[in-house]
């Protein structure tokens, strides 16, 4: 039984939390239609001049290319390393196992600011900055945990006698693990790849390291912008964003379902 | 007399030229240490991390050479002891030290009720939306979410108008330190509750049904039952929002206007404003040693939680 105060107390911090979580996305969602020049509340009146303006803006579409080419390389550097690593890590008994662990949580316990850093100085004395594959690359390394956890909690899930019967009926190593490792592992690689591809393409400080004016990623652009002054064109292009996360979150939800999250391991 | 006629399939003669090559490049004497092939790219992915480390310890012991501006080629100590002796470091390491234990206090404190409301509703609808309601903002990225608590607290803002409408003098809401507080315990609260769910998830709700049918009120059939069960989610959630807040740089450069600077802000100013790459990776050196530190602390004193990396059963 849930008592009636009780339902108050919790439902009225929960929508405290909704509010806050929900505010900032929603106004700007609402500031980008404005016709008016400045942000104001309530808006001056419905126009897409914005949206128009953001798709001629050559710098913030090119920002934005940018943005999806990180997010893109990203994924394909996590994906193929993740899967493996959250494999080896949950189905073989690996000697110094813990001490793995702990070196592969690395990029969870260095703060951001340290291993952006760090990774500057690398790929600087390798004279690699001013690309953008060493940022494609950087995300993959900061965010690797991500995709290795939700590979090997499928992973954990996979019978190992699946895997024996398969040899018995005659497969080899590599059938075993094309017919039957990996797509058993197909959810846990699913969910990792879309976090790494979301996780890069709003990546913000350790992009702030490494970009210079050529290779200027949308997350960046956008802070240089509201330094200086806001205008609705920043609204507009922030939309974007949204609709990439609003897609992300409905892949997510069709391929594995959101509530796969809320399970415990 | 076998029948000619069968034709073995192109798939077959691939995966045997593959399991032969397999056999070539690793063979099955080696499979004891097929694990490690396996995590060996990975290993050698964080390896970056660990050069970059290296990289900023060797950075750290050089000064600069305010005349010339190089860094010296001898080895010293000299940027450790200026950022221990310097009042400014220590001041900006005492905010971010007390910003971070605030924010994980409050973000818990919310986070756990939108936990414990998602995993407990018998309406799957509800449940759904407040899943989308923690992920899209999740997804979208701080710099963006930051923009959106400018256009609503700013002077011209959307507070100060509705304030301005009502007849009250506009209030300068940003650009302190409770508007980073605000920003950050909103920006944590997804890795919170994300965190915190699961463990809820593995309690069951019988438990909470017999404490109140033995007289507890639901305040302490949550603090003394709930609560304890709920220690490895709790555990794992606080380690992850107070490190990510004690060295967070997007909050306090947005919403804190440049007086708010965390470790990270201070950091980035001596790379890329004094342009003291000594000064700059000592200070980032000791972050990390700090935030090892804290993170350890706690892993000793109350174990892993929830944030073991292999999900062995």
């Amino acid at each position: 039984m849930i008592s009636r105060s009780q339902r108050i107390v919790i439902w009225g911090l929960v929508w405290i939390a909704l509010i806050a979580l929900s505010a900032p996305t929603l106004v700007v969602i609402g500031a980008s239609f404005t016709s008016g020049d400045i942000i104001t509340f309530p808006p001056d009146g419905f126009s897409l001049k914005w949206y128009d303006r953001v798709a001629r803006a050559g710098e913030l579409r090119a920002a934005f290319f940018r943005s999806l080419w990180v997010a893109t390389i990203c994924t394909l550097v996590a994906m193929p390393v993740g899967t493996l690593a959250g494999i080896a890590l949950s189905r073989y008994r690996l000697r110094f196992g813990n001490v793995v662990q702990v070196y592969l949580l690395l990029p969870f316990t260095i703060p951001l600011i340290g291993s952006g850093i760090g990774l500057m100085l690398v790929f600087g004395a390798w004279g690699a900055l001013g690309n953008l594959w060493p940022i494609g690359v950087a995300c993959a390394v900061i965010n690797l945990p991500f995709i290795i956890w939700s590979v090997s909690s499928s992973a954990a899930l996979l019978d190992p006698d699946l895997e024996l019967a398969a040899a018995n009926c005659g497969a080899g190593r590599v059938q075993t693990f094309f017919a039957v490792t990996l797509p058993a592992v197909m959810p846990g690689v699913i969910t990792g790849s879309l976090l790494m591809f979301i996780l890069a393409m709003n990546e913000f400080l350790v992009s702030l390291l490494l970009v210079d004016a050529r290779t200027m990623t949308l997350p960046v652009q956008i802070y240089n912008s509201i330094r200086s002054i806001i205008t609705p064109d920043l609204a507009a292009v922030s939309v974007v964003f949204i609709a990439v996360a609003a897609a992300a979150i409905a892949l997510l939800d069709r391929l594995v379902g959101l509530e796969i999250f809320l399970k415990s391991k | 007399m076998p029948d000619r006629s069968f034709r073995y399939p192109l798939r077959w003669h691939v995966m045997d030229a593959l399991e032969r090559g397999a056999d070539i490049l690793w063979p099955a004497t080696f499979s004891r240490m097929t694990g490690w092939l396996l995590a060996a790219p990975a290993i050698l992915l964080v390896g970056l991390l660990v050069l970059g480390l290296i990289q900023i310890g060797d950075a750290s012991m050089h000064v600069l050479d305010t005349s010339t501006f190089r860094m010296s080629e001898a080895y010293t100590l000299a940027n450790y002891a200026d950022a221990f002796t310097s009042a400014v470091y220590f001041k900006v390491a005492w905010r971010s030290l007390l910003a971070a234990a605030l924010t994980t206090a409050l973000t818990l404190a919310f986070a756990f009720p939108y936990a414990y409301a998602m995993v407990r509703t018998r309406s799957a609808t509800v449940r759904k939306a407040l899943l989308i309601a923690l992920f899209l903002p999740f997804f979208i990225g701080q710099v963006v979410r930051a923009y959106g608590w400018l256009i609503i607290l700013g002077n011209n803002g959307i507070v100060n108008d509705m304030l301005g409408v009502v007849g009250v003098e506009p209030i300068r809401l940003l650009f302190n330190f409770p508007a980073v507080i605000f920003g950050l315990v909103q920006y944590m609260l997804p890795f919170g509750v994300l965190m915190l769910a699961p463990a809820l998830t593995a309690i069951p709700e019988e438990t909470e049904i017999a404490a109140g049918s033995l007289g507890a009120s639901w305040p302490r059939a949550i603090w003394h039952v709930i609560l304890p069960m709920a220690r490895p989610g709790l555990i794992g959630a606080g380690i992850v929002v107070f490190t990510l807040s004690l060295t967070d740089f997007a909050m306090p450069a947005i919403l804190g206007g440049g007086s708010q600077d965390f470790i990270a802000n201070a950091i980035y100013d001596q790379f890329f404003r004094t342009a003291d790459q000594g000064l700059g990776s000592a200070l980032a050196l000791m972050l990390v040693a700090l935030g090892s530190l804290i993170v350890g602390a706690v892993f000793t004193l109350f174990g892993a939680g929830t944030l073991a990396l292999g999900a062995r059963k």
